[in-house]
């Protein structure tokens, strides 16, 4: 299986059904981890979906001093792993993207773990499935392929051209290859 | 010291030995000299020798780690600085209490959950400390005259109770009544991973699974030894006691490597209140870009230590690191570089500035051309002055 993750933030409509559905998923205990935002609310009303990046090297990992976030074999970074969280939150402050949340309360970090059950199996994630817009899809390598193609070309076609040093800020992004 | 470190194999192999010399230490002290020594129970002081080989070289590993290295040196420094005594004492006193000894986090996760941790830990807790305190001779009974018993700890008589009073029951029964707590609670954890859907998500067999199957071996074992001496006269007891005792070794060698793992690491959880956060949910460091309040100075530099200690170069172009901002204002940063937005005038890390100073609506527009001229122009002339 050679699946990923692929994120269009423009194709966002912020109906936040991705939320709804991310609370729904077994394991998530009725809350949601991930995010609808605003960019910039006092230019636009336009959100973005944000989702964890499942890093092949994850900061949260190094910077936790219980080695309680773990990996699994597909690549999928868990949850900080309950008995061994002690709670300091270093996770929330590594992570490039501010992705982890913590609850105090219960006194541990949750984050999207792709919704491991299902898409363990193939199957795409709840936010994915439920999101009407297709900002978020999980979709096969070559499609994903295909479209950052296709999207490169509608860039030069509006005039946003590529600069040499940083090419990449005109392609869109792509994560979590779920495994090869 | 360096010199005394030379003349081992390694840091850990040092720290072992010495754990192992002031264990037979103890030992020679708490059985008068080897003379209370209980042989019946020298399968299990051979195993507590491994184990406790094996969790220091467990600590040591967990020690090396860049990410509790640096917590451990603060808390430690911390701990050390005279100013912060009161909250030094406050932070150990609560964690000890609250995190450790009522597991108060565990029943805010669930009612059920709490209890059955709760029975479990404290089951083993004392299982351990009067197994321990068995094997290796710390505590052995004494008669004084036919009707009264003597406590006697590490050499120095202690409590004196009558021989069949409530106490001394209590006593002779201590394992038995650890070993029902923790089967109550092994039995409810076993339910709750088999009924419950949401737990199998991510439950492995070898890390979840197997340490319950294991104390549920051993208590069910060491519980079954009980029933044969009380009511069978004894019946298979000396095979089943060979059984319990494999049970036990088992267990105690499985002990640092496993999940069980996660007690002794535990007591880290005082570093929290001690360096982070003094107060729950009280912040005190502002984000770089929106000013509010996410963290504490301490914990901002030490992860960025951390993650500087493990080349990850999460610096920014104006020199700032990622872990200045909240955590909302670096997912922001994320798509205003994803976008190319990231204000192609003025300072990136700025709120986004427009061309003519009126903030139109959404990227659904076109713009006009001459503000890519513009950004490229603006691009050249910073690559000038570079």
């Amino acid at each position: 299986m050679n699946k990923i993750m692929y994120l269009e933030f423009e194709r966002c409509i912020g109906c936040r059904a991705c939320l709804a559905a991310c609370r729904e998923c077994g394991g998530h205990d009725a809350k949601e981890r991930n995010y609808v935002e605003y960019v910039d609310f006092m230019e636009s009303r336009q959100t973005y979906p944000m989702l964890c990046m499942q890093c092949k090297d994850p900061a949260c990992a190094r910077v936790c001093p219980a080695n309680a976030i773990q990996i699994t074999e597909e690549g999928v970074v868990l949850s900080a792993m309950e008995e061994k969280c002690i709670g300091c939150r270093n996770c929330t402050f590594g992570c490039p993207f501010g992705i982890p949340k913590f609850d105090f309360e219960e006194n541990k970090m949750y984050k999207c773990d792709m919704c491991y059950d299902r898409s363990k199996h193939d199957i795409a994630p709840m936010c994915a499935s439920v999101c009407p817009s297709e900002a978020i899809r999980f979709i096969d390598f070559d499609e994903m392929q295909e479209l950052r193609r296709k999207r490169t070309q509608m860039n030069l076609i509006e005039g946003k051209k590529p600069a040499e040093h940083d090419k990449w800020q005109y392609v869109p992004e792509f994560f979590g290859v779920y495994s090869d | 010291m360096k010199q005394l470190e030379r003349s081992f194999y390694s840091k850990t192999s040092m720290y072992s030995f010495f754990v192992i010399v002031l264990l037979f230490f103890s030992m020679w002290i708490g059985t008068s000299q080897f003379k209370h020594i209980d042989m019946a129970l020298i399968g299990y002081m051979i195993s507590s020798f491994i184990f406790a080989i094996g969790l220091t070289v467990r600590m040591c590993s967990w020690l090396i780690r860049p990410a509790t290295h640096q917590v451990i040196k603060r808390s430690f420094k911390n701990l050390k600085t005279k100013e912060r005594k009161k909250r030094n004492i406050k932070s150990i006193a609560t964690t000890a209490f609250e995190n450790i000894v009522l597991q108060k986090f565990i029943f805010k996760r669930g009612l059920y959950r709490g209890i059955q941790h709760f029975l479990i830990a404290w089951g083993c807790i004392g299982s351990f400390a009067i197994t321990f305190g068995l094997t290796f001779g710390w505590m052995h009974f004494d008669l004084i005259d036919p009707d009264t018993y003597q406590i006697i700890v590490m050499g120095i008589p202690t409590i004196i109770m009558p021989a069949h009073g409530i106490f001394a029951e209590m006593v002779y029964n201590g394992l038995n009544i650890t070993a029902l707590m923790v089967l109550v609670g092994v039995i409810m954890a076993i339910t709750r991973r088999i009924r419950s859907k949401d737990v199998k998500v991510t439950q492995r067999v070898e890390f979840d699974l197997f340490p319950l199957y294991l104390l549920l071996a051993v208590t069910g074992t060491g519980l079954l030894l009980t029933v044969l001496y009380t009511f069978l006269e004894g019946w298979m007891h000396p095979y089943m006691s060979l059984v319990h005792q494999v049970t036990v070794v088992v267990l105690l060698i499985y002990f640092p490597f496993g999940k069980l793992f996660h007690l002794p690491i535990r007591p880290l959880a005082t570093a929290v209140p001690l360096n982070y956060q003094e107060t729950v949910k009280v912040d005190t460091r502002a984000c770089l870009k929106c000013n509010t309040p996410y963290s504490s100075d301490d914990q901002i530099e030490d992860v960025k230590g951390i993650l500087g200690a493990q080349a990850f170069d999460l610096k920014l172009a104006d020199g700032s690191y990622l872990s200045d901002y909240c955590p909302a204002c670096r997912r922001r940063i994320r798509v205003m570089k994803q976008l190319n937005m990231e204000a192609p005038l003025g300072n990136p890390y700025d709120p986004v500035q427009t061309r003519n100073g009126i903030h139109i609506s959404g990227f659904g527009k076109k713009r006009q051309d001459e503000f890519y001229n513009k950004a490229t122009k603006s691009d050249s002339k910073q690559e000038e002055r570079v």
